[in-house]
C-alpha cells in the first residue's frame, strides 16, 4: 500500500525542464529519501507534490485521492529556505502556523507548551523571535512542522545550516515520528544521511528519475558488482579480462567493478589460478555516495549546466 | 475562497498593523500632527514679527495725527508686532536721513524707513526703504489703514455724508451661496473646502501609508523566506486575500478613528468652530467615503502586494512602483485643484476613473451636490476593475513570492502571466 504515488510529473521553466516525468511511490510508514545533488530538481518536486506548483502534467495521488487542501492539513512542511516572523512572539508563531492548520483552541495550547518545555524554549514563549539565536529559531521551526501531530513530514534539505544540536534533535524528531507510524519524506544531496535515515529512495537528476526502490534492495544489488581486494602479486592482466569493468588503486586495497555480478567466484578463481595471493577478498557493501557518482557522477559536478534555480 | 485560513490571515495582519503599537501612535498622531503644524506656523508667524521698528515719515506734517490714530488702533500695534516712530521731514530732508539710517538698517537694528511723500494724496504711492524691502506681510496689514486715511483726506474735500465714506471705504464681501436640492440656499462659509481638503489629505496620507505597510509585509515574508512555509498551509490566493482584507480593514479603521475627530470637533459643542468654518457632513457622506475607501484599499493594496512580490528588496520595489504612487499623486493633486472651483469638467471625468474616484469623488461630494447615479457608478467601476485586475495581480504574486535573486525584468513579469503555476 502506497501512501503517496507521484505520476509522471514534469514541470517546465520557460524552456528549462526542471522536472521531467518523474513517477515514484512513498510507501506508508516509510523514511523516504528524495536524492539528487543541488539544482536537480527536488524542491521543484516536492512543491508540486505540496500543490505549491502547478505541474505541467502529471499528478499526486494521496490514498487513492489527488492532492489539494486536504494533504496540506495533514502534512508538515520544512522547507530549505525556511523562515519565520521577526518580531512575532515564540507561543503566538507556533499558535498562528498550528492555526493555518486548522488546528486552534485548549489542546492546541497545551501541546504547543509542552513541545516548548521539551526543547527548553519555555522560558522564552514571550520574546519576540528576532530575539532568539539561531540555533533557538530553528529548534523553533521544527516545532511548528509537527505542532499539528501531521500525517506526512516533508523535509526539504532539513541539514542545510543546522548546528550539530539541532542536527541531532531533527533527527531524534524523525525516528520518533516514524514510530508513531508517520510518512516521512526528505530530499538532501548529503547521501551518507541518506543511507543512514533512509528505507526508500529514489534518485533524481537532471529532472530525470535514475533510481528508486528499497534502500536494501538497491544496495545488494550494486554492491555484488564490487569486490574490494587486498593481495601480493601481480594483477595487471585484471585490466584487459572482460569480466572486469574498472579497477581502482586505494594503495592497501583495490577495488574492482565487475561487469556481472555473479562473476565475483569466476574473479577469486582467476586470481588463485594466476598466483596472487588473496589476503581479503570482500563482495562488500556499496555506499549510496558510490552509487550516485556511478549513475549521475560521470560528467564533472560542476559544469551541470542548467539547473533550477530559486523557482 | 473564504474560509478559516484566510480568517487566521486576516486576525494575524490585523494584529501586526491595526493593533501595533507604531501604527495606532502614528494613526493618533496625525491629526495631531497637522494641528501642532498649523499652531506652529501660526507661532512662527507672530513671533516673527514681534517688536519690528520702523521710522514712520510724512511730508506733510498735518496727516502725520491721522496716521497715528488710526494705527493705534490696529492689532499690530496694539499687540506690539510693530513699533512706529513718526516723524516729519521734507523729501531733500529725508534723503539725508535714509543716508544718515543706513547702517542701522543694515545692523537690523531699525527694520525699515516708510515715507509717504506728499503726492501720495494723489497718486497712493508710498515708500519703503528696508534690507528685505519685499515684506509682504507689511503691506498687506498696512495698505488698508494707509487707504483708509487716504481715501477720508480725497473724500472729506468732496463733502460726503460718513455714510457715503463708509460704503467708499467698505471692501466687496463674497458671501457663497450653496445652491443644492435641499428647499433652502444655505449660506456656505469656507467650512466644506476645509473637510473637502481634509477628506482629500487624510484618504491620500492613509493610502499611501496602507498600501506601503502592504508591500512591504510582502516583502518581508519574501526576504525572510516565510512564504514558503505559509504555502505549505493556505494557497497563494488564499494569503493575499487574507493580507489584502487585513489591510483594507487597517485602513477603514484608521480612517474611522480620522473622520470620527473631524465629525467630534465639528458638532461638539466644547470646542466652537468659527462660522465661516462650520461643515456640514451628513452621516451618508461618512458612510460612502468609507465604503469607496475600502474599495480603493482593496484595488491600490492589490497592486503593492503584486509589487512586493516581484521584488525582493524594499529599494527595488520603490523605484517600481512608482507608476502607482502616481495613480495615488495624481488624483491628491486633482482633489487639490478642485477646491479653486469644483466645477471644472476634468473633475467630474476623475471622479469617475478607476482608482482617481477613491481620493476625487469623496473631495467633490464634500464641496458640490454629485448626483447618486455618479456615486453609484464611481464604485462600481471600481468594483469592476477589481474583477479585472485581481487574477492579474494573484497570478504575478503568486509567482513572484517564491522567486529570488535577480530583480526581474518587466518583459519578465509580462511572461510570468503565461506560466502555469
Amino acid at each position: 500500500m502506497y501512501a503517496l504515488e507521484v505520476k509522471n510529473l514534469t514541470k517546465t521553466f520557460d524552456k528549462l525542464v526542471a522536472v521531467d516525468n518523474a513517477s515514484f511511490e512513498v510507501p506508508e510508514g516509510s523514511i523516504f529519501g528524495l536524492i539528487g545533488r543541488n539544482g536537480a530538481g527536488k524542491t521543484t518536486t516536492i512543491r508540486m507534490m505540496m500543490n505549491i506548483y502547478l505541474p505541467d502534467s502529471g499528478e499526486v495521488v494521496l490514498r487513492g485521492t489527488k492532492v489539494g487542501q486536504d494533504f496540506k492539513n495533514q502534512v508538515g512542511y520544512l522547507p530549505e529556505e525556511r523562515g519565520l516572523y521577526k518580531k512575532m512572539k515564540v507561543l503566538e508563531t507556533l499558535l498562528y502556523f498550528a492555526e493555518l492548520k486548522g488546528k486552534s483552541g485548549r489542546e492546541i495550547h497545551k501541546k504547543a507548551e509542552e513541545y516548548l518545555k521539551r526543547f527548553d524554549l519555555y522560558d522564552r514563549r514571550l520574546s519576540k523571535i528576532e530575539d532568539l539565536s539561531k540555533g533557538n529559531q530553528q529548534k523553533l521551526q521544527f516545532i511548528t512542522t509537527v505542532l499539528h501531530e501531521p500525517e506526512f513530514i516533508i523535509l526539504d534539505e532539513p541539514y542545510s545550516g543546522l548546528d550539530p544540536i539541532n542536527t541531532n534533535l531533527l533527527r531524534e524528531i524523525i525516528i520518533e515520528m516514524k514510530q508513531k507510524g508517520k510518512v516521512i519524506i526528505f530530499s538532501t544531496h548529503l547521501m551518507d544521511f541518506a543511507e543512514k535515515m533512509c528505507d526508500h529512495i529514489v534518485m533524481i537528476d537532471h529532472g530525470k528519475i535514475i533510481l528508486k526502490g528499497a534502500l536494501k534492495d538497491i544496495k545488494s544489488k550494486y554492491s555484488q558488482k564490487n569486490v574490494s581486494l587486498t593481495y601480493d602479486g601481480d594483477i595487471s592482466f585484471l585490466a584487459s579480462n572482460p569480466m572486469v569493468e574498472s579497477i581502482a588503486d586505494y594503495g592497501n586495497t583495490t577495488g574492482i567493478k565487475l561487469k556481472d555480478a555473479n562473476q565475483t567466484q569466476q574473479l577469486l578463481r582467476l586470481l588463485l589460478d594466476k598466483n596472487v595471493t588473496v589476503k581479503k577478498f570482500d563482495a562488500n557493501d556499496i555506499s549510496l555516495q558510490e552509487i550516485f557518482i556511478e549513475l549521475a557522477g560521470h560528467e564533472d559536478l560542476g559544469k551541470n549546466g542548467k539547473e533550477v534555480r530559486n523557482v | 475562497m473564504f474560509n478559516y485560513r484566510v480568517l487566521a490571515v486576516i486576525k494575524r495582519e490585523l494584529r501586526e498593523k491595526l493593533f501595533s503599537k507604531a501604527f495606532i501612535i502614528l494613526t493618533l498622531m496625525i491629526p495631531g500632527l497637522i494641528i501642532v503644524f498649523g499652531s506652529v506656523q501660526a507661532l512662527l508667524y507672530s513671533t516673527e514679527s514681534k517688536g519690528l521698528k520702523f521710522d514712520f515719515v510724512v511730508e506733510d506734517g498735518s496727516l502725520l495725527k491721522n496716521f497715528q490714530k488710526e494705527f493705534s488702533q490696529q492689532d499690530f500695534v496694539t499687540q506690539k508686532h510693530y513699533v512706529f516712530n513718526y516723524s516729519t521731514m521734507t523729501r531733500e530732508d529725508f534723503k539725508r536721513y535714509v543716508q544718515n539710517k543706513k547702517q542701522e538698517i543694515i545692523d537690523e537694528k531699525l527694520t525699515g524707513i516708510i515715507f509717504v511723500p506728499s503726492s501720495a494724496l494723489k497718486d497712493k504711492k508710498i515708500e519703503y526703504y528696508a534690507k528685505t524691502p519685499q515684506n509682504i506681510s507689511l503691506s498687506r496689514e498696512l495698505e488698508r489703514p494707509i487707504n483708509k486715511i487716504f481715501l477720508n483726506i480725497f473724500f472729506k474735500s468732496k463733502s460726503l455724508s460718513t455714510e457715503d465714506l463708509d460704503f467708499a471705504r467698505s471692501g466687496v464681501d463674497f458671501t457663497g451661496f450653496k445652491v443644492s436640492k435641499d428647499e433652502k440656499i444655505a449660506q456656505e462659509g469656507y467650512g466644506n473646502i476645509v473637510l473637502s481638503y481634509a477628506l482629500s489629505i487624510l484618504l491620500y496620507i492613509s493610502l499611501l501609508m496602507i498600501g506601503q505597510m502592504a508591500m512591504q509585509s510582502v516583502i518581508e515574508e519574501k526576504g525572510s523566506k516565510i512564504v514558503e512555509v505559509i504555502l505549505s498551509s493556505v494557497s497563494a490566493k488564499e494569503l493575499m486575500t487574507g493580507k489584502i482584507l487585513g489591510s483594507a480593514i487597517t485602513g477603514v479603521a484608521q480612517m474611522a478613528v480620522w473622520l470620527g475627530t473631524i465629525l467630534a470637533v465639528a458638532s461638539s459643542a466644547l470646542i466652537a468652530l468659527p462660522p465661516e468654518i462650520t461643515m456640514n457632513i451628513k452621516p451618508d457622506l461618512v458612510i460612502y467615503v468609507m465604503l469607496n475607501f475600502f474599495i480603493g484599499l482593496v484595488l491600490f493594496v492589490s497592486l503593492f502586494s503584486m509589487m512586493g512580490a516581484i521584488f525582493d528588496n524594499a529599494q527595488d520595489a520603490a523605484s517600481g512602483n512608482m507608476p502607482i504612487m502616481m495613480l495615488i499623486i495624481i488624483p491628491f493633486f486633482i482633489a487639490m485643484s478642485m477646491m479653486e472651483n469644483p466645477n471644472k469638467p476634468y473633475i467630474e471625468i476623475a471622479s469617475l476613473f478607476p482608482f482617481a474616484s477613491i481620493i476625487v469623488m469623496p473631495a467633490r461630494l464634500a464641496l458640490i451636490d454629485v448626483p447618486v447615479w455618479q456615486q453609484i457608478l464611481a464604485v462600481f467601476i471600481n468594483l469592476l476593475t477589481i474583477y479585472a485586475l485581481f487574477p492579474v495581480a494573484g497570478k504575478i504574486y503568486r509567482i513572484g513570492i517564491l522567486r529570488s535573486g535577480k530583480k526581474p525584468k518587466w518583459s519578465e513579469v509580462v511572461k510570468w502571466l503565461k506560466y502555469k503555476y
